[in-house]
Parts: C-alpha cells; sequence; structure tokens
C-alpha cells in the first residue's frame, strides 16, 4: 500500500484560504490524487497563515480512514462524486493541520456495489489495511451487507446513504450515519410545504420496491398531521419503461402529483407524464434523487418547469449562499451549475455527496474529543461520536446546521425545496430541523462495545 | 443477517437516471428497423454482383514497405517488463480500480484498446505479446533454436480446445467473476497465467502453445483478419481493404468454430446481462441491483446459454444452406470457413460495447500509468490530467454515441454478409448456388443486427 511519506511530498497549492478564511481550494491545483494519498504536509504548509505544522514529537503517521467506494458497479456515477469530496475534504483538513496534528490518508476499495464485496472490503480494512475507520458507503444493501462486518471487527463504519437503516437502530453500535439526514427525516419534513404550498390532495407515484416504499409509508402519516392526504398510491413496477398507461389512476381531483421514480426510464416518464397532462397540470413534487448527476435541461425533462425537487444540498449555486457553501463548492470543484470546474457535462451527486465532507469533519470532532491515538481507542471513538449533539453551519458542514442523536446514530439537517426555474433550480424553502424529527425507533447505547 | 435485514428494513437505493435514459427516448426503433433492411439489401446486392469481379476486388493490395522481425524479441521484452511492473503495481499500488494502472490496461487498453488496433492495424500482438521475448531468451541460453527441439507435443486431437477454456475461464473471470477490477486479484491471475503459459510454451513450444492455447494470441490473431495491413512471409507490410484476409483464411477445426462464437457470444452476454430484460427473467429487480455476487450463478448460466444458443444458431443456419444448396461438403468443411464472417460482428460489438469505457476508463488509465504505484510520480506528465467523465454524459453524447455504436453494428453486418459471400463462392463456384447458401446465414445475420442493436437500445441496470 502506498504510506504517507511527509518529508518528500510538496504540497502542490500555496494559497488555499480566502479571505474570509474559508478553504478556497480553486485557486490551488486539488488534484484527485493529491489528498487521495494525503499529500500537503511538508514545508509549504509554513507559508499560509494559521496552518499548524504537524507534531513530530507524537506520532505523525496518518490516521488511516478505510474508503468503502462504489468505484465499479451500479454505483459507479455516484461514486466518482464521493470520492471527488472526499478527497477535497481530506485536502482542506490536512491543509489546516489534519486530526490532532495527524494527516488523513485515504485507502479505497472498491465495493463493486456489491453488499458481499461490501462486506469482504470492510474485513479488508480491519484486518489487512488496519485503517482506523471505514467510510463513505452510500447504496443501503451494501451498507446493510457490510455493518455486521463492521460490528464484528468492531470498527466505526461511517455511512453516507441517506438511508433510515441506521436510524432505525436494526444495524449495530459501529454504523453511523453523521454526515446525511435519513430519508424517513427528510419525506417527513416536506409534509408542511407541501400542504401549504402546493395543495392538500396528493396522489404518489412511486417505484414498487423499497425505495418507493419508504415514500409510500412515511408521507401520508406527515400530510395528515399538516392537514394534507394521499388520495391515491400509484406504484410502477421496476422494469416498466412505459408508463402512459399508469396515469389514468391518477384521480382528477389531484392537486399535486409526488413522484420518485429513478432508474434509466425517468426521463421517459416525465416525456410521458407532459404529453398526457399537456399545459393544465396539477403540482408537481419530487426528490431530486430521480435525476442527480442528470442535467435537468436534458430532452424530455421541459415538462418539469415550475415544479418542485427535495434536494440535500442544492445543486445550482443560489444568490444566499454562505460563504462556506461557496468553499465548499470551489473545492470539490463544482461549478455554478453543479458540474464539474472544466467538464460542463459532467454533473454531479451535489444533493448528497456533501454528506462525505462533512461526516469527514464529524469523524475529526469525534477523534480529537475522544484522544484518539489509534485502533485500541475505537471504543472510546464510537462513545465521542455518541456524546456529539450539534454541528453548527460553518466550513465544516456547509449544507447547514445539524442536531445528532447519539441514541440512534443519526444526524438530522435541513432541506432543501427547489423550483425548476429558467433551467436552474432554485431554493424556494428550507425546511426546520425540527420538521424531521422523530421518535427514536431504539438505542444503540445499550449494546456492549 | 443480510436477507432478514431486507425484509424488514426499507432499502432506499439510487438507481442512476443513467445516460441509457437518453437513448430511450431517440428512434431507435427506426435504426433496428433500418440496420436490418441494411444488412439484408447487401446480400440482394452482392447476389446480383458477378462473384469474381467482387473477388478480385478484394484482393487488390498496395504495397508499402518491407518490416522485418529483428527487433520483436525487444519489443516483447520491453512488453514484458511493462507488465511486470503493472502487477507489481497491482500487488502494491492503489488500491482503487481507477487510480491502479493494472485494472485500466489490461481491460481497457488491451482487451478493449488492443483488441479495436488489431482490427484495424493488424497483429500487433505478435509483437508485444509479454512471451516471445523471454522464450526467445530462454531457448537460446539453453542451446535451443526456435521450435526445432521439442520435448513434448501437444496431441493432436486437442485441436484448440485448450484455448477455448482458457477464453472461457478468462471471460467469466471478466464478466461473473465478483471482482476482475481488484488490483491484487488480478496481479495474482495475471501472473499466474503468464507463468503458467511461460512453462507451457518451453515444454510444448512457442508456436504451438501460442497457435493452439493461449487464447489472447488466438483472439487477437483471429480480429487482426479483419485489418487493412497485411505482412506477407517476406516481411512487406501491404495495405488490403477491410476484411479482405479473411477471404483466403483456412477452413478452422471444430475447437476454432467455438472460440471464434466464443469469442461473440460472451460480449453479447456481457451486453444482455445487464438488461431488464434477462435479469427480469430472475425476478431481479434491476433498479436495485444485488452486485455481481448474488448473480454469479445466473451469470455462468447465462454465458454458456448466449454461447450454446450462438453455436447452435450458426450451424443451423450452415446446414441448412448447404441443403439448400445440394452441397457436397461436410458441416465441418462449410462451417470452419464460414464461421470466419463472424470476425467482423465480433469486432463491432467489441466497438459498440465497449466505446464509453474505453473513452472513460482510457482517461483513467492514462492517468494511473503516470503515477504506477501511487507515489506521486508523474512519468508521462498526465497523472494530474482531469479525467472528463462529461464526454459520456448527457443527451447531445447520448446521441453521438448511440450512432457510432449503432454505425458499427450494422456496418460490422454488413461486412460479415460480404465476407460469407466471398467465403460461399469458395465453396461453391456456381453463383447462384452460392447466394443461396448463404440465405439463412443472411437470416441469422440480420437477427443478430438487430439483437445488438436492441442491447444498446433496451433498458440496462447501472
Amino acid at each position: 500500500m502506498p504510506r504517507y511519506r511527509q518529508s518528500k511530498l510538496k504540497n502542490r497549492g500555496t494559497a488555499v484560504t480566502d479571505k474570509n478564511g474559508f478553504f478556497d481550494l480553486s485557486r490551488s491545483t486539488l488534484s484527485r490524487r493529491t489528498a487521495l494519498k494525503g499529500l500537503a504536509a511538508g514545508a509549504g504548509l509554513t507559508l499560509a497563515p494559521g496552518f499548524v505544522r504537524y507534531s513530530q514529537a507524537q506520532s505523525s503517521a496518518p490516521i488511516k480512514i478505510g474508503f468503502q467506494s462504489h468505484r465499479t458497479g451500479i454505483g459507479a456515477a455516484y461514486g466518482r462524486w464521493y470520492e471527488k469530496t472526499s478527497a477535497a475534504a481530506v485536502k482542506a483538513i490536512n491543509d489546516a493541520g489534519g486530526i490532532n496534528g495527524r494527516p488523513i490518508e485515504l485507502v479505497i476499495e472498491d465495493d463493486g456495489t456489491d453488499p458481499a464485496r461490501g462486506a469482504e472490503v470492510v474485513g479488508k480494512f480491519a484486518t489487512q489495511h488496519k485503517t482506523d475507520i471505514v467510510f463513505g458507503t452510500l447504496f443501503s444493501h451494501v451498507v446493510m451487507g457490510s455493518a455486521p462486518a463492521a460490528g464484528e471487527n468492531k470498527i466505526p463504519y461511517f455511512v453516507v446513504s441517506e438511508g433510515h437503516h441506521v436510524a432505525s437502530t436494526k444495524l449495530n453500535r459501529y454504523v453511523f450515519q453523521p454526515g446525511i439526514t435519513d430519508v424517513k427525516s427528510q419525506i417527513q419534513s416536506m409534509a408542511p410545504w407541501i400542504a401549504a404550498n402546493a395543495g392538500k390532495k396528493v396522489t404518489q407515484i412511486f417505484p414498487d420496491f423499497a425505495f418507493g416504499y419508504d415514500h409510500r409509508d412515511y408521507l401520508p402519516p406527515a400530510l395528515k398531521t399538516q392537514g394534507a392526504e394521499v388520495i391515491a398510491q400509484i406504484a410502477i413496477p421496476p422494469t416498466e419503461s412505459s408508463f402512459t398507461k399508469y396515469f389514468p389512476q391518477i384521480p382528477a381531483e389531484t392537486e399535486v402529483i409526488y413522484h420518485v421514480m429513478v432508474g434509466p426510464a425517468v426521463l421517459t416518464f416525465v416525456k410521458e407524464l407532459g404529453e398526457f397532462y399537456g399545459s393544465n397540470r396539477p403540482q408537481l413534487f419530487g426528490f431530486i434523487d430521480s435525476l442527480e448527476a442528470t442535467d435537468i435541461n436534458s430532452p424530455g425533462l421541459e415538462f418539469l418547469d415550475g415544479s418542485h425537487f427535495w434536494e440535500g444540498s442544492p445543486r445550482y449555486a443560489q444568490a444566499d449562499d454562505s460563504a462556506a457553501q461557496k468553499a465548499y463548492r470551489a473545492a470539490v470543484g463544482i461549478d455554478d451549475n453543479g458540474a464539474s470546474v472544466g467538464d460542463a457535462k459532467d454533473v454531479s451527486t451535489a444533493a448528497h455527496m456533501f454528506g462525505c465532507w462533512e461526516t469527514l469533519y464529524v469523524v475529526k470532532k469525534a477523534m480529537e474529543d475522544a484522544g484518539y491515538k489509534g485502533p485500541e481507542d475505537r471504543a472510546k471513538l464510537v462513545e465521542a461520536t455518541e456524546a456529539l449533539t450539534e454541528f453548527a453551519e460553518g466550513p465544516e458542514h456547509p449544507q447547514g446546521p445539524k442536531t445528532f442523536n447519539g441514541k440512534i446514530h443519526q444526524c438530522f439537517g435541513i432541506q432543501n425545496i427547489s423550483k425548476v426555474e429558467g433551467g436552474k433550480l432554485k431554493v424556494v424553502h428550507k425546511t426546520k430541523i425540527e420538521d424531521g424529527l422523530y421518535e427514536a425507533e431504539g438505542d444503540y447505547t445499550t449494546q456492549a462495545l | 443477517m443480510l436477507a432478514i435485514l431486507c425484509l424488514t428494513s426499507p432499502t432506499p437505493a439510487f438507481a442512476h437516471a443513467s445516460d441509457r435514459g437518453h437513448v430511450l427516448l431517440l428512434p431507435t426503433g427506426y435504426y433496428i428497423a433500418g440496420g436490418a433492411l441494411a444488412v439484408a439489401v447487401s446480400f440482394l446486392v452482392l447476389a446480383l454482383l458477378p462473384p469474381d469481379a467482387l473477388d478480385r476486388f478484394w484482393r487488390r493490395r498496395l504495397p508499402l514497405f518491407a518490416f522485418g522481425d529483428a527487433s520483436r524479441t525487444i519489443v516483447s521484452l520491453l512488453s514484458f517488463a511493462g507488465l511486470a511492473i503493472l502487477i507489481a503495481a497491482g500487488l502494491f499500488g492503489s488500491r482503487d480500480p481507477l487510480s491502479n494502472p493494472l485494472p485500466l490496461t489490461i481491460w481497457t487498453l488491451l482487451w478493449v484498446g488492443l483488441a479495436i488496433a488489431q482490427g484495424l492495424l493488424g497483429d500487433l500482438w505478435s509483437w508485444l505479446n509479454p512471451w516471445y521475448g523471454p522464450w526467445r531468451i530462454v531457448s537460446r541460453l539453453h542451446g535451443r533454436r526456435g521450435d526445432e527441439v521439442k520435448e513434448a507435443r501437444l496431441p493432436a486431437w486437442l485441436g484448440c480446445w485448450p484455448a477455448f477454456i482458457l477464453f472461457f475461464a478468462f471471460a467469466w473471470f471478466q464478466l461473473i467473476d465478483s471482482a476482475p477490477d481488484d488490483p491484487a486479484r488480478l496481479a495474482c491471475a495475471v501472473g499466474f497465467y503468464w507463468l503458467f503459459t511461460f512453462v507451457a510454451m518451453l515444454v510444448f513450444g512457442y508456436r504451438d502453445w501460442s497457435q493452439r492455447c493461449e487464447f489472447l494470441t488466438i483472439f487477437f490473431a483471429m480480429v487482426a483478419r479483419f485489418a487493412i495491413v497485411e505482412r506477407d512471409e517476406s516481411s512487406r507490410l501491404t495495405l488490403c481493404w477491410p476484411g479482405a484476409k479473411l477471404l483466403s483464411a483456412a477452413t478452422l477445426p471444430t475447437s476454432g468454430i467455438a472460440f471464434l462464437l466464443l469469442s461473440l457470444s460472451s460480449v453479447s452476454f456481457d451486453g444482455l446481462s445487464k438488461t431488464f430484460f434477462w435479469l427480469g427473467l430472475y425476478g431481479i429487480n434491476p433498479l436495485e441491483y444485488p452486485g455481481r455476487t448474488a448473480l454469479i450463478g445466473i451469470g455462468s448460466f447465462g454465458l454458456v446459454l448466449t454461447f450454446v444458443l450462438l453455436a447452435a444458431a450458426f450451424l443451423l443456419a450452415v446446414i441448412l444452406g448447404q441443403r439448400l444448396a445440394g452441397s457436397r461438403h461436410s458441416l465441418g468443411e462449410a462451417s470452419g470457413l464460414l464461421v470466419w464472417s463472424i470476425v467482423p460482428i465480433a469486432l463491432a460489438y467489441h466497438v459498440a460495447h465497449y466505446l464509453t469505457a474505453l473513452l472513460v476508463d482510457g482517461q483513467y488509465a492514462l492517468a494511473a500509468l503516470s503515477d504506477p504505484f501511487a507515489l506521486g510520480w508523474n512519468l508521462f506528465g498526465t497523472a494530474d490530467m482531469q479525467i472528463e467523465a462529461g464526454i459520456v454524459a448527457g443527451a447531445d453524447a447520448a446521441w453521438w454515441l448511440w450512432n457510432l455504436q449503432a454505425g458499427a453494428i450494422i456496418a460490422g453486418h454488413m461486412l460479415a454478409v460480404l465476407v460469407a459471400h466471398g467465403l460461399a463462392w469458395r465453396l461453391h463456384p456456381v453463383p447462384s448456388r452460392a447466394a443461396l447458401s448463404q440465405l439463412p446465414l443472411t437470416v441469422l445475420m440480420i437477427a443478430y443486427t438487430i439483437f445488438g442493436l436492441w442491447l444498446l437500445a433496451t433498458p440496462t441496470a447501472g
């Protein structure tokens, strides 16, 4: 394995903070490789004010973070952006002195978006690479396939999946999701805005499998408390590629169509829905998951103009973006349209990938709280993470403020509701954290470490 | 545990809308109909043309220059050294398959890039293969010259069945194994295969082993027969028409027929295995694709099934054709010759199927080769190049890619009809009989055109 080599490596960037003191990596030559290999130590650091030299007295060996990455397989489009975001966060953390004075080294293993392989990879991190933690998994089935291996190896496993699996407390004490709100909370927090602004009579259209069932199950009770109701639920078979025959099932009195279709046929779905309704349509509300990494100005999506979407973090730069948000976008390398800087066709997974950035900062905070020194302190790290309660908005948490429930290992943040307007997604509402809170379903802290 | 969780806990999954989504909006049905028509019309036009005129046209050559064997050993030794470095990188470099040069070189540059280069430029592999040079040196050290002295001999009945079996194992590893991209796993596989082959070449002789057992050499040599460059016995290079070299090919034995058909069926299955149709047959939700490990059984079955179906369809077409023409040739003779017409199709599938991988992973490969051990090197100045994944993303790219892919598939089948026509004339000097004998094979090629275009147009997972 490539090891962190402090002395020989040069810092390729120079001034990496802007006038506000935020990371501005757009002015440095951040490459995919620099952060991955934990470069950036050495003489370059002393050039920038406020930077701490890694303590030479204590161990300056890197903190090794095993990145369970969807490099190949069905999740590869997301995996690429998760990798970019994580590399940017690691570079930013390392440039600012690392964790407890130690740089981070990301060790990537590809899980092929395969649950069985995922468990294997967690085992490799624990026994072969001897990483301090495992991090970065997106796909829920890989999380669930890997979680037992993390528990058996007693290695903290920080996922960025947005699934409700962590908060359901059905996994184990070593699994955390501190960087992205879970889907149950996301759905619940949409209800007040939908009821107040879009309409009271909602028809749901969702794919007929687990992903759709989250929306089928969590939305109706949330809407009910807001005085609105779901009047029809239309489940579409996952292998369907033409949808016109389902549209007559939409009740005529429908005021809002809540759609969460995913997969290659999404564009066809939208196009056919447009052909069905013409210009006289109900309100449309969707989750950007349907079109993550896809240009919303693609042919076929014209019908979405004026409709609304949930976004975790906004794809498009907003007029009121915070300095932290701007710095984060520059560091990751996405332009104002949420595409790769220098490659406008490469649309990012902006709504989710911020979770990698924020999770790494949570890991940093928890490790520093725990006085973490090495794998022998993993239990202390678990307890220190559980003791966290809130994360303030700022460079470490550019998406917004969050609270953290240590009993269910899940964070809760604000959500964005964006309107498709002039070919962009414009944030029209930010939910409150309280909108997404729910009764805890269990307590991991009662489990033995 | 996983099964229980899957039953009890909702599982959000992100099925990427993906670039296939843009293709679904294209009028692919017209392309499929047009492609089938084009292949059928090529058959009719050829049937009307005088075969000898066509043959004369195909046999035209444009002499270039002589190109000796002098540096072949050196080139192969360099290639061997490169492979050794890549294997070391696989074992000790980055664990990331998109940063480690070994998987990118093997799966993208070699299996996709070199295959296409062979199809255009001829048999580069006979120079680039990493065995010839080391074998020459070891043979010299043992005082042996070429293949003249051999301690062992491969039995004739073996044909090239060992190559068939090895190619099947290769295809299985690439398409079915849970992690063929894992650098260490691949390094072990590649290292072991190199050593195994090298020892076998020392025992049975380079020529015998590479022509009957080493599957890469056989595959690349077959593909190279399509190329526009020919090198004759006197080492002179000439330009020829694409596929012209196929006309003079020798009749393949049964094992060779099987090998060539497997090379097409395995790429076809690679496409088929990700379609909603195939996954739907097994009740697998393509939007919740369970990963490669869960599909090993189905995949293994499918890999065998597509080969069996293609082989059966091909043989049936040849048998029917021979019947129609009242041929006195044996089935083995006719099919061993006509199977060469599969080469343009196999090459077209290769191009169409791996085009996007070549465009994106090719960039990753260039970057990774500059820093093979992830030590911060920049050997070729490409280590920090920006990977432009957007080159294959979005509606415009989908349109271009679809047209290139469809064009390759349709052109490949039209050329296949042309080659089959020329080969049939060798079997049946009477033009009307030659044309008649081709009717069933043409029907198969039309069907395969439709299948190939459908594979590229239908919804797929991932």
